[in-house]
């Protein structure tokens, strides 16, 4: 199934299948870089999968004082979700509990010429209990809410635009070690504007198939074609000889081409770190409305 | 294309500029707008008689004046939209009750500025003025809504019965500011004594108030970074009304972290 080689990297002809979803950029701002970068952990944290955290959500990037609002440290802050409802109420959860809450943080709409708005501030500031007030600041409209430090500020709405969720690269070498330095190789070279890898560090070991082949219930289980252990004990193995361990990466961006551009840093940075397979999941190609062939991916960044 | 009026000749009396608003010139030819009348004392004036009026009133919904206009009253009154951009002192009243657009004045403004008019209870309700110099008696009584800002000064009695909106004075508030303030916040770059109807609660860094200096600086006021990273002291009041406006005064002592 060798699509291309890339040095000794063998890509698989294969495409990752990825689905339209909708997607938030909040900016979060702080009195240091640390006290920002711990409100979007805090706020990014368990959202690595739709299935089961409602929303996947990661740090886009840091931005210095020159690119934030208010001239403080800040974070861009990405968050997906199947539809614009579900972006509203998961922003709405995360900002309150994790940005509200931590120390010197304000936030701000990192989308301000989105289609579609959902109400961030509007809603928050009743926290408040009636002492909050708002400013209109450059003829858009913030909330002070007060808290025991000073105030809260937040934007009143946030913009919601139209993205790409599921893109992937599924990365293997010989062993743990030598796969796991192939894909942070690849993370590190993917992560950057306008691409959220919402896993831990970037890379998720427990890909996952729809359904199950014990029960009628489940919505996902393992995706043992690619489990090395049973490599023997299945019929359908996608376990290429001579691989021991695989990770898969994925990406969700703020369009097909970014999710596009950075599948090819990624698979381009693993093949240079070892990686000695690179493939892709998909459903077939009958779920996901975006499809990204490695094939396309030959030439480097 | 913009419309210019260059002063020609001081007025005889006091003119009523009101009319002269972006949304009321929008298309009109020079000629046109030559032919307009003003208030001037108990008289009218044509407009072609005061001012050389050249440009047309097109898409980009801006004006700019020209000249010493200590004797024109309610320039940008009732603005609603555009840009107003003032070359010279203006009179008293300047954007009075005006609910949104821009009002630039590079030199000085007289008393009442974004105020209400005589007998009326809201003053400013919308839009941003910005005046590189001192700013007269009474400015913001009333407001509601909106920016203003000004390089220099106040006169007495800003914010007077001020029931929201901002005032911010990087050369200081005058004295006896915020009676009858509501909502409002009064924002003074130089050390004032409050009102006795305002009580100081903490020191602290207001961060909307940051984020409204980082727009007066974007609207072309000079804004030391020592009021952006400096903290300010609250003050809140008027006690006599609801108390929550505020007046925020730069702690010059406690410096910028």
């Amino acid at each position: 199934m060798t699509g291309y080689v890339l040095g000794a990297t063998e890509v698989a002809d294969t495409f990752a299948e990825a689905f339209p979803m909708r997607f938030a950029r909040l900016v979060i701002t702080a009195a240091s870089e640390a006290w920002a970068l711990e409100a979007a952990r805090s706020m990014t944290g368990f959202a690595t999968s739709v299935i089961g955290c409602k929303c996947e959500a990661a740090i886009e990037m840091p931005l210095g004082a020159q690119d934030t609002p208010d001239g403080r440290p800040g974070i861009a802050v990405l968050l997906f979700a199947m539809d614009r409802e579900g972006v509203g109420k998961r922003v709405l959860e995360r900002v309150g509990q994790s940005v509200l809450t931590c120390p010197t943080t304000a936030c701000f709409d990192g989308l301000p010429r989105a289609e579609g708005t959902v109400p961030l501030g509007r809603s928050l500031r009743y926290f408040g209990d009636g002492f909050q007030g708002s400013k209109v600041i450059g003829g858009e409209r913030f909330w002070r809410i007060p808290v025991m430090e000073g105030e809260f500020l937040v934007c009143e709405t946030v913009g919601v635009g139209r993205g790409v969720g599921g893109g992937n690269l599924v990365i293997g070498a010989g062993d743990v070690d030598a796969a796991l330095a192939a894909a942070q190789a690849a993370v590190e070279a993917m992560r950057g504007e306008g691409v959220a890898l919402p896993f831990p560090g970037g890379i998720v070991r427990s890909g996952s198939k729809v359904g199950a082949l014990t029960s009628k219930s489940l919505p996902a289980t393992t995706n043992h074609q690619m489990a090395p252990t049973l490599r023997v004990q299945v019929d359908d193995t996608l376990i290429p000889d001579g691989v021991g361990a695989m990770f898969e990466i994925v990406i969700d961006g703020v369009s097909e081409e970014a999710v596009r551009a950075a599948m090819r840093r990624g698979l381009h940075a693993a093949a240079g770190a070892g990686a000695t397979h690179v493939t892709a999941a998909n459903f077939g190609g009958k779920l996901g409305e975006f499809h990204f062939p490695l094939t396309e991916l030959r030439e480097a960044p | 294309m913009t419309l210019t009026l260059a002063l020609r000749t001081e007025p005889p009396a006091r003119v009523v500029a009101a009319p002269l608003i972006p949304e009321r010139l929008l298309g009109c030819t020079a000629s046109t707008v030559e032919a307009m009348d003003l208030r001037c004392g108990g008289e009218t004036v044509a407009v072609g008689d005061l001012f050389e009026v050249s440009g047309v009133g097109g898409e980009a919904d801006s004006l700019v004046l020209a000249g010493d206009l200590r004797r024109f009253d309610w320039i940008g009154a009732d603005m609603s939209t555009g840009e107003i951009e003032v070359h010279g002192d203006v009179g008293a009243w300047a954007g009075a009750e005006m609910s949104g657009g821009l009002l630039r004045v590079v030199g000085d403004a007289g008393a009442r500025l974004g105020a209400a008019y005589p007998g009326g209870r809201v003053g400013m309700t919308g839009g941003e003025i910005v005046v590189s110099g001192d700013a007269g008696e009474e400015t913001g009584a009333g407001m509601r809504r909106g920016l203003i800002a000004v390089g220099g000064q106040t006169g007495a009695g800003a914010g007077l019965r001020m029931l929201a909106g901002t005032v911010i004075a990087l050369g200081g508030i005058g004295a006896e500011a915020g009676l009858g303030n509501r909502r409002g916040t009064l924002a003074s770059g130089r050390a004032l004594d409050p009102l006795p109807s305002y009580a100081f609660a903490v020191r602290f860094h207001p961060p909307a108030l940051a984020l409204q200096l980082r727009r007066v600086r974007e609207l072309g006021l000079i804004v030391d970074d020592a009021l952006l990273r400096g903290a300010w002291a609250r003050w809140s009041g008027d006690r006599t009304e609801l108390a929550r406006g505020e007046l925020l005064i730069y702690d010059e002592e406690n410096g910028a972290r």
